[in-house]
């Protein structure tokens, strides 16, 4: 029973994090087309940016909220300096689809290799702010502590209100019509490009807070975020990557499947589980399980 | 008559590349012939990432996994089955092949990021899955001996020539074939779905079937690819196919030009001369570690931007207006 | 006519004039000032993590020797190449070494996947290059057939796991006791787990394999969770890499776990520096139980340890001096008399013939045995056990007393007491042999 408990807990946190990282993919795609590889460099990035913060001012909070505001910066930086630049000179041709990836894997080496000229390689640890040793229910230490019950409240604030900045917003509206459909917005006098910007620095906030979430309990170095990036985009395609829904609703069966198999099979089978869950749930649904539109081809 | 003509101009082409590479292997030294013998097989691999991308229009992140099928293949035939280790390669395209021909039905109804998630979460599961069956030989791996140049060529005809001269006549074949394919109405076929997959249903095309051929014979040459890539290594390890793999074949993708097969030759060229020159480079200024360590994979990912953001059509194309 | 005989005559002259010139000048890699010596190890990568200090320690020994007039007069010069542990980059860098650097020998190569690819492409046994204390316990490499220019140094992970499983059975509060695995699914882990099947030891539950790289918090605090359930104290053994073996340990201390198990950590992942600098408490440590073969890094008592401590802190500044520096140091240690036994007409059939030879009676800081002969190319073979105290310091599991047992890799007979005396440390740590 308690192993039962124990998987249905740490797959809530795992979930948790990769729902901020599919998140982060999920509005890049939803506003720029384009997955965004760079996202695990970026948010490594931030995080070292709140380390240092966090060691300087001794405060993790502050450290969080470096994280999360240089996430932004440099998330509408890149887009705004690099991607844009890149849209301009590609404008025709399957070279569309592939050169924007291909830009942000060649970023992604561009920040670790910057991560790593400036701290180093070795590995760092970040303290939580709050307690990591597990609850104590009627005498039994479970696989959930305070600081869990953090990540899971920051993950699901963070939903909440991006789903209200969507559906509730006019900057909401014209994200998702800048998306959907740039010229049209254009038309309706929506400066498309800015609020593509926006966009970006969104999901930059959102690896920020990811990173300050998940390192604590991994360790900081440049390639920290590498597995996550990987299974963060493996659940936006489980979730179809045009919905923020399906971005959580992908993390959440992607990290149940993982622990359980793991508990109950094998841990030897982490990652081909994730291969497993992706190839049912796209032979059934090629969009996604929550894709909106049908029939869409990229 | 023009058609029959071009074809044997670009096989007149490749013969005389042919030469040129034989007559290139036996001037240079030992440690240049297994760099080349490794560009061989790099221009090889991303032969069929064009294949793939360039010319179907189908984006693949897991590349290296589908390089590991046929290296497993081959290594199997050659140690379990006693194949010839030149058979041993055929097995490892053909194999690959067809498992890019399923892998490639299962996708078919998949676009541009999904497969592309689906390709990079196979690349990931690959290592695991190879530790499973005890008959792929776990950690260790399994040999892979392409065997001691013939006697007949003499005594100074070194193991790395050997490798040259096959690495680099196996890729120039395939190239060639693919080359020849594209040419044909097959390459208009698979433009016609890279370009415009609504018109090319309307003129008939079954696009899943078409998307399944391609991802097969893209897999069938990454096959090839992983096969002269062990041969290299004289063996096969899941860890000698890591995601980073992938990631470096795109590179080198992008910086030919992804639409031509041209220039795969650079493309390869590309990924063997640049960690050494980073290397060199490192050595020569840093005592700094995290610089030194750090600097190979900076110098690859700044090129890889600097030719998406210059060259997004590659090098070919600059070449072209140059002369 | 006159052309060829002329040519003819030229010819004798010099094969004359080149067979009187002493053999070493046919070995790459020597001259009468400076042996050239290379190494393939993962500078970046999680392998990093436990041997990333490798190449920077070896070479600060060999700055010592060399400000101390060298090895008869040539200085050493260390080429170290990153091999990131990746099978394809240590045959291109490994052939690099030979072909391009042209070292005289290779020292210290790391892996298994890595060097059996390596060895192959860079020929080393057709060009005969000397192949040095590989770091890797495989055992395979003991093979004067397949690898005849290897020697290991390091004793195997199935020689490690067997002699924990004795330990195990003799010792009267953890033979009782449920007993468990969780091991790396790669050459960190599956070697032991192998061996511990050599040893006769059958864990309670089947080995929990996780893949590097896959095993994150809440998959360790699962696999923690489901062994919790055992009685009494389990005896848990951890075969994995450093920071797989910091995950389990701090899940262990969110489930305040740490007191349920008999930890048993395997030399790779248990370096306490490293498991303390990555944010493992020092009360979790106090009391972990790990198998060692050298002293401690931290027993300032030990002259090879004081010694190696102070070449540190000269040649290699900054940084901190723990079990992989003091085997590395080692391991240059052995080169540097390797390279003398070897004689002042330095060849590289020379230098394999003198560790053959002489090669089990170097001074070294280990306290196992060193078995190299014609017949084997095993270096250390044996393991004392220990436990970690709260400062990270590993002494003898019995108070003052230290055993050590040897044993092989491949078969089933039990490990045996040994008697073996360590050599004392040449004067100021520069061997005169």
């Amino acid at each position: 029973m308690l192993q039962f408990i124990t998987a249905i807990l740490t797959s809530l946190s795992a979930g948790a994090i990769y729902a901020l990282m599919s998140t982060a993919l999920v509005l890049v795609w939803r506003s720029t087309r384009v997955i965004n590889f760079a996202q695990a460099g970026q948010a490594v990035l931030t995080t070292y940016i709140g380390y240092e913060v966090t060691v300087r001012t001794g405060s993790y909070w502050y450290g969080l909220i470096a994280a999360i505001l240089s996430g932004a910066l440099i998330g509408a930086t890149i887009d705004r300096f690099f991607m844009r630049p890149i849209f301009k000179r590609i404008k025709s041709g399957p070279i569309v689809m592939i050169a924007p990836v291909v830009a942000t894997l060649g970023l992604l080496g561009i920040i670790q290799a910057i991560i790593g000229f400036i701290w180093g390689l070795s590995y760092q640890t970040l303290a939580a702010p709050v307690s990591t040793d597990g609850y104590k229910i009627s005498g039994t230490v479970i696989a959930f502590s305070p600081f869990n019950s953090m990540v899971l409240i920051s993950v699901t604030i963070t939903m909440v209100l991006l789903t209200i900045l969507f559906q509730k917003t006019n900057i909401g509206l014209a994200l998702r019509a800048s998306a959907y459909s740039p010229e049209i917005a254009k038309l309706s006098g929506i400066k498309v490009d800015a609020v593509r910007t926006l966009g970006w620095a969104i999901a930059g906030a959102a690896g920020g807070l990811a990173g300050m979430l998940y390192i604590p309990n991994s360790y900081l170095y440049p390639n920290g975020m590498d597995v996550l990036l990987v299974f963060g985009f493996i659940a936006a395609v489980i979730g179809g990557l045009d919905s923020l829904f399906g971005a959580v609703a992908g993390a959440m069966i992607l990290g149940f499947a993982i622990n359980f198999v793991a508990t109950y099979v094998s841990y030897k089978l982490v990652f081909p589980t994730a291969f497993v869950i992706l190839i049912l749930v796209l032979l059934v649904k090629p969009g996604g399980l929550f894709s909106s539109s049908k029939g869409r081809k990229d | 008559m023009h058609k029959i003509s071009a074809n044997r101009k670009r096989l007149l082409t490749f013969i005389l590349l042919g030469w040129a590479l034989i007559l290139i292997g036996d001037r240079i030294g030992e440690l240049r012939q297994y760099q080349g013998a490794f560009v061989a097989m790099y221009a090889l691999a991303i032969a069929s990432i064009i294949l793939l991308t360039g010319y179907s229009g189908q984006l693949s992140l897991g590349h290296s996994a589908l390089m590991a099928v046929g290296a497993y293949a081959g290594a199997l035939s050659i140690n379990n089955l006693k194949l010839n280790p030149v058979i041993a390669l055929i097995v490892a395209a053909l194999v690959a092949g067809i498992f890019g021909l399923i892998l490639g039905i299962a996708a078919a109804r998949l676009s541009g990021p999904y497969l592309a998630g689906t390709t990079l979460a196979l690349a990931i599961s690959l290592p695991t899955i190879a530790n499973q069956f005890t008959i792929l030989g776990g950690e260790q791996g399994i040999l892979f001996d392409i065997g001691a140049p013939p006697a007949r060529f003499g005594e100074d005809f070194s193991q790395y020539k050997w490798f040259f001269w096959i690495s680099s006549l196996a890729a120039l074949i395939m190239i060639w074939m693919i080359s020849n394919l594209m040419h044909s109405k097959f390459g208009r076929v698979f433009r016609a779905l890279r370009d415009n997959q609504t018109a090319a249903q309307l003129s008939g095309i079954n696009i899943g079937r078409q998307k399944a051929v391609a991802f097969g014979l893209s897999a069938g040459v990454a096959g090839l690819a992983g096969g002269l890539l062990v041969m290299l290594i004289s063996g096969v390890s899941p860890s000698a196919f890591p995601l980073s793999l992938s990631f470096s074949l795109l590179t080198g993708a992008v910086v030919t030009g992804v639409y031509d097969l041209k220039g795969v030759m650079l493309g390869g060229l590309v990924l063997v001369a640049i960690p050494e020159i980073a290397d060199s480079i490192g050595s020569r200024v840093g005592d700094s570690d995290g610089f030194t360590m750090a600097l190979p994979g900076f110098l690859v990912s700044a090129l890889l931007i600097l030719a998406v953001l210059f060259l997004p059509n590659g090098p070919g194309k600059l070449l072209k207006k140059k002369m | 006519m006159k052309r060829i005989s002329i040519v003819s005559a030229v010819a004798v002259a010099g094969a004359m004039v080149l067979s009187t010139l002493p053999a070493q000048a046919a070995d790459p890699g020597v001259t009468s000032t400076e042996i050239k010596l290379g190494l393939s190890s993962p500078q970046t990568g999680t392998a990093a993590l436990s041997y990333g200090k490798l190449p920077k320690a070896m070479k600060a020994y060999f700055d010592y020797i060399n400000a101390n007039g060298g090895v008869y007069g040539r200085k050493i010069k260390l080429i170290a190449r990153d091999d990131k542990y990746l099978p394809t980059q240590a045959a291109t860098q490994t052939t690099n070494l030979v072909l391009n650097d042209k070292v005289f020998a290779l020292v210290g190569a790391l892996g298994t996947a890595t060097h059996t690819k390596a060895y192959a492409a860079a020929q080393l046994a057709k060009n005969n290059v000397p192949d040095l204390f590989v770091n890797t316990g495989f055992s395979g490499f003991d093979n004067k057939t397949k690898y005849p220019t290897t020697f290991l140094v390091l004793p195997s992970y199935a020689m490690e796991a067997k002699i924990i499983a004795k330990f195990i059975a003799d010792t009267p509060t953890l033979k009782p006791q449920a007993s468990f695995l969780i091991a790396q699914d790669d050459e960190f882990g599956i070697d032991g787990v192998n061996g511990f099947k050599l040893g006769g030891h059958t864990f309670t539950k089947a080995p929990t394999l996780y893949p590097q790289g896959g095993l994150s918090s809440a998959l360790a605090e699962g696999a923690l969770t489901a062994l919790s359930a055992a009685p009494g104290k389990p005896v848990l053994v951890l075969m994995g890499t450093t920071d797989t073996t910091a995950t389990l340990l701090k899940a262990a201390e969110k489930l305040s776990l740490t007191t349920k198990f008999n930890w048993i950590v395997g030399s790779v992942g248990g370096d306490a520096n490293t498991l303390l600098a990555l944010g493992v408490k020092s009360t979790t440590i106090d009391g972990v139980m790990a198998a060692s073969f050298f002293p401690d890094a931290k027993d300032t008592s030990d002259e090879y340890v004081s010694q190696f401590m102070k070449i540190n802190e000269k040649y290699n500044p900054g940084v901190s001096f723990d079990n992989v520096v003091l085997q590395a140091m080692n391991s240059a240690m052995l080169t540097v008399q390797a390279l003398r036994a070897a004689g002042k007409n330095l060849t590289r059939a020379g230098l394999i013939k003198a560790i053959e030879d002489k090669g089990s009676t170097f001074a070294s800081a280990g306290l196992a045995p060193l078995n190299y002969s014609t017949t084997s190319r095993v270096g250390y073979n044996g393991y004392w056990f220990g436990q970690l105290n709260a400062k990270g310091e590993l002494l003898p599991y019995i108070t003052g007393k230290r055993t050590l047992y040897t044993t092989d890799s491949t078969s089933t007979s039990a490990p045996v007491l040994s008697t073996y005396e360590r050599k004392p440390i040449p004067k100021n740590g520069i061997p005169t042999n």
